[in-house]
């Protein structure tokens, strides 16, 4: 470097290093600059908040139907009634809090299945390259085109006609199991190729080559310098997935396949859309828990890319 | 020749995807059970030997494998059986509901593109400008926005409150708007490709956005100014073939989805489009309309990601033929 | 960097000439009190602050600065072309005696290309991807001369044949990703000679090439200047490439022009002491270095400690914070020019400038 010092002047000398920071704990700092990350956060926080204090205090029991009498079904919003009552004569607000809870595990119960296996195809295949790279991703292809939605919709349809006089039937939200476990077997594609990507980058780097040479074995390698460091990107595309999932099965409910015992948005919408006319509070509210659930997903996901790989952004 | 040689490789993957998933659609629904057993469960007084009448009459008392292969079989000559609710062939069935999906999904799709250039480019030429902001802002939450929910929004603002638009249909069952069908039925398209309009634009206007403001720091554009090309052509000629290669994948996902997500959509605007046909096939359990539209809507898929490929192909020189 | 070093001592080695003779030829461009900004306008960033310099017909001006120095902004401007949100905040430039800044886009873009064009750092970037190269040369003839294609083509492949390339023929209908890097640059300078412009702007158009080939293309440069007779604005951070290819040179700190001179006098006297430091911090091949005992060479100079980034341009003379010389005035006061010698100008209080209050 001294015989070009033209050169070696333009890098400026750095100010005194600050402590080192972990990833997450930068990650965090630039998701706190992203406006539309914090309001994702705020978003997915009235979520889960709602989900976990909501039934406490809703006013009425998610299978009350007590209101049918009076005000009668279809009322409109009233003090007793914030949001009105329904076509079945339920308190929409009520049974709109009773649905995030179901929202919510259907997000984060799909996307943990569908993590596990993506991470597992996807880990695998990046990790051991070769043919078995080159099989387990034509594998993932196939699930890339299977159209999702349409398969799910005749599997909930037929179990539920197949389960009649079993043992099964008796078997709690047995339905809703049915449709997280089938929206996770589906998603995983995109969180397979993602962490095949990002474990293809990782291996080869100097630290993992390092990690290596003083002798770490193969799980060492995977679990503790992979896998940590392909975490930010993953975190990502879980998210967007969440989003994801809470959708489906909204779409599931609407169309009439949802579970029977479960309270969930789609299912409101479902049985209240016919009566939007005369009763929108019903159709419309259900229909902004869900919008707003998925919005706050997906904002989150911006926010965390705007974190963890700007350079990244799409 | 290479091209032919590269062609022929996609169109045989494509086939050996679309077996894959035919077989994979085919043996998930016929592990639960019999197709004509679970229907018959749904019907009562149906005697044993009836049932199995049927089951000989539509192909299925045989294992499931040889029912596979004869599937696959009649599929190829494009039978594709017979309804057991409507008693018709379920492939004409499958071409009178489909042509309908197609009318509100092909506009819906070219409506889009045409939008989301528009404002894409518009945003990347003003960047971090208010205008940029708005597109972004209303791109961010219409990205987030369900279609089917939007759609809702949309018959209980203008089919309901303003009585400006038909809220369900393909067209009127009589006093067809200004006395013409063709009005009447552009009439109806109207919430719904207005939905599925505004549900794609939102992402590709992002896309277009974000891809046109890359474009338009590279170096060759730049160099292009420099050599006096008018400033119209550089941006809607060659920055813009720039932009729209990279959404090209986007936008095979985009009508995968679509399609995927027909029947939740069509069924908002009680559309009669091969979505809803198939939301009734299942409400109904008619097993050989749920096959073959099922079959039919993934094999759209997988001709939508060879055409990507194949277009790819013809507008990026760089992507090798090997 | 053997060759930085050798062109560096030739251009000092060789015998004065006299500078005033340099030329006698029109001023084709210049450049007078240039200020470009950057937002937030209310406290605008200033990367090129009073910057003047002429280039003559027939005459390459060198321009020399550190990444950031506003040499390649001060150029874009010469084509109108800033990327926004930058803009011209003050000064003129005329070519050909008319001021770029006044004119309309619409008569820049009659003007780019046909009479004054840029070749860029990158050959890599710099060409449209997507077309072959034939085509995308033929559509500036097109767009400039009404030329039908074939015509157009006719003249491309002459032109690449003027730059060197090799079977020019075949080459027209390739893609830019199928020629090495050296041969992208070349087509880059055909597209820039396609109209016989009256200036190049060259923005170290070989930076990011291979040395050798870097020698190549300097070479052919200086043949197509002289074979031509055009003007070139050559940007570059590089002593020795400048020293080679340049008539004059202008050196830049950080949005401003230290000196303005002919090649020889400035590497045979430099005034500014950015100037002096970045000469002193040049190796060259005909000094002796001493080694001490522990057998450590002697270090070379450096340009004194840089300034901490983020700080606030403005104040007076930009380099006074890392300047030997610098008095308190320095960072109050912005240096005017100030001649001192016939064709030379230097900007520095220390050397005769008058200063006059700094913006910030």
């Amino acid at each position: 470097m001294t015989d070009q010092t033209i050169a070696s002047h333009t890098s400026r000398p750095k100010p005194l290093p600050k402590p080192a920071k972990g990833i997450w704990r930068q990650g965090w700092q630039r998701f706190t600059r992203s406006r539309t990350g914090m309001l994702g956060l705020v978003l997915v926080m009235l979520v889960v908040a709602t989900a976990v204090i909501g039934p406490f205090l809703a006013p009425f029991d998610a299978h009350d139907q007590s209101p049918m009498l009076d005000p009668g079904a279809k009322a409109p919003p009233s003090w007793t009634h914030w949001l009105g009552t329904d076509r079945m004569g339920y308190d929409v607000l009520s049974r709109l809090i009773y649905g995030a809870p179901t929202a919510l595990a259907v997000g984060l119960g799909a996307m943990s299945i569908a993590s596990v296996i993506g991470v597992l195809v996807g880990g695998f295949a990046g990790y051991r390259g070769g043919t078995t790279d080159e099989v387990l991703m034509r594998f993932t292809d196939f699930f890339l085109v299977i159209p999702m939605f349409v398969v799910i919709l005749a599997v909930v349809r037929l179990l539920g006609v197949a389960i009649v006089n079993t043992p099964f039937e008796s078997v709690p939200y047995l339905n809703l199991g049915v449709i997280i476990l089938l929206i996770g077997v589906f998603s995983w594609a995109p969180i397979a190729r993602m962490t095949r990507a990002e474990f293809l980058r990782l291996k080869n780097q100097e630290f993992v080559e390092a990690a290596r040479c003083i002798g770490a074995t193969s799980g060492d390698i995977l679990f503790r310098h992979i896998l940590p460091n392909a975490l930010p990107s993953l975190v990502v595309i879980v998210a967007l997935g969440i989003g994801g999932a809470v959708l489906a099965e909204a779409m599931i409910g609407f169309l009439g396949f949802g579970d029977p015992a479960a309270v969930s948005w789609g299912q409101l919408l479902y049985f209240n859309y016919e009566a939007l006319k005369v009763a929108p509070w019903a159709s419309l509210s259900p229909g902004l828990a869900i919008f707003i659930t998925v919005l706050g997903f997906n904002l989150l996901a911006d926010g965390l890319t705007d974190a963890f790989n700007p350079r990244a952004k799409v | 020749m290479q091209v032919f040689v590269f062609l022929t490789r996609r169109l045989i993957f494509a086939i050996i995807l679309m077996l894959g998933v035919s077989a994979a659609i085919f043996f998930l629904i016929n592990a639960i059970g019999n197709p004509i057993e679970l229907m018959m469960a749904e019907t009562p007084g149906m005697t044993g030997e009836v049932i199995e009448r049927m089951k000989s009459y539509y192909g299925l008392d045989q294992p499931p494998l040889t029912r596979y292969l004869l599937w696959l079989g009649r599929l190829l000559h494009l039978d594709f059986g017979t309804s057991i609710v409507y008693n018709q062939p379920v492939g004409s069935l499958i071409l009178t509901w489909g042509w309908q999906t197609l009318k509100i999904q092909v506009p819906a799709i070219l409506i889009a593109l045409a939008i989301a250039i528009l404002f894409g480019v518009t945003a990347a030429r003003r960047q971090h400008s208010r205008s940029d902001f708005a597109v972004m802002g209303t791109a961010l939450l219409g990205q987030s926005l369900p279609a089917f929910f939007l759609g809702i929004l949309l018959i209980f603002v203008f089919s309901y409150t303003l009585d400006w638009l038909p809220s369900y249909g393909a067209y009127s069952t009589r006093n067809p708007l200004g006395g013409s069908p063709t009005l009447d039925a552009l009439w109806h398209m109207v919430l719904p490709v207005a939905m599925l309009t505004f549900f794609n634009t939102a992402t590709l206007t992002l896309l277009m956005r974000s891809n046109m403001v890359d474009v338009l720091k590279s170096d060759f554009i730049a160099a292009m100014r420099a050599s006096g090309i008018p400033e119209r052509r550089v941006i809607y000629v060659h920055a813009l073939r720039a932009a729209f290669i990279p959404m090209l994948t986007y936008l095979g996902l985009l009508i995968g989805l679509m399609l995927g997500t027909a029947p939740v959509t069509e069924s908002v605007f009680t559309w009669p489009g091969l979505g809803s046909l198939y939301v009734a096939a299942i409400h109904q359990l008619d097993y050989p309309v749920i096959m073959g539209a099922s079959a039919v809507i993934a094999f759209m898929l997988i001709c939508t990601t060879l055409l990507t490929d194949v277009i790819y192909v013809l507008i990026d020189p760089r992507i090798s033929l090997e | 960097m053997m060759s930085l070093a050798a062109e560096t001592q030739a251009a000092a080695a060789l015998p004065r000439q006299p500078e005033a003779a340099a030329s006698q030829a029109p001023v084709l461009v210049s450049v007078e009190n240039l200020h470009i900004q950057f937002p937030p306008w209310n406290a605008p960033i200033r990367v090129v602050e009073d910057v003047s310099y002429q280039v003559r017909a027939g005459e390459t001006m060198g321009i020399v600065g550190e990444s950031g120095s506003g040499k390649t902004l001060s150029s874009l401007a010469i084509l109108n072309l800033l990327p926004p949100p930058a803009r011209i905040a003050g000064g003129r430039i005329l070519f050909e005696g008319e001021d770029i800044a006044a004119k309309s886009q619409r008569e820049m873009q009659k003007l780019r290309g046909r009479r004054l064009t840029m070749i860029f750092q990158n050959p890599g970037y710099s060409l449209n991807p997507l077309l072959t190269v034939g085509a995308q040369l033929a559509e500036i003839l097109k767009v400039h001369e009404k030329l039908p294609r074939a015509a157009a083509l006719q003249r491309v492949e002459e032109l690449f044949r003027l730059v060197g390339i090799t079977d020019p023929g075949p080459r027209l209908s390739q893609y830019p990703h199928e020629m090495s890097g050296g041969m992208k640059q070349r087509v880059c300078i055909a597209r820039a000679l396609l109209c016989n412009p009256a200036l190049v702007l060259a923005d170290e158009p070989t930076t990011a090439l291979d040395v050798t080939i870097q020698a190549q293309i300097l070479d052919l440069l200086e043949e197509l200047k002289q074979r031509l007779g055009m003007s070139m604005i050559f940007v570059t951070h590089d002593m020795g490439v400048v020293a080679r290819i340049a008539d004059r040179i202008t050196v830049m700190y950080a949005g401003q022009v230290c000196e303005t001179g002919d090649k020889h006098a400035v590497f045979a006297r430099p005034s500014h002491p950015y100037t002096q430091a970045l000469l002193a911090s040049t190796p060259r091949i005909d000094k002796r270095y001493a080694v001490d005992a522990e057998g450590r060479r002697e270090r070379l100079p450096t340009v004194g400690l840089a300034a901490t980034p983020g700080q606030p341009l403005g104040g007076g003379c930009r380099f006074a914070g890392r300047c030997p010389e610098a008095a308190p005035d320095c960072t109050r006061l912005v240096p005017q020019a100030a001649a001192i010698e016939p064709g030379r100008v230097v900007h520095c209080l220390k050397r005769g400038s008058a200063g006059v209050p700094g913006h910030g």
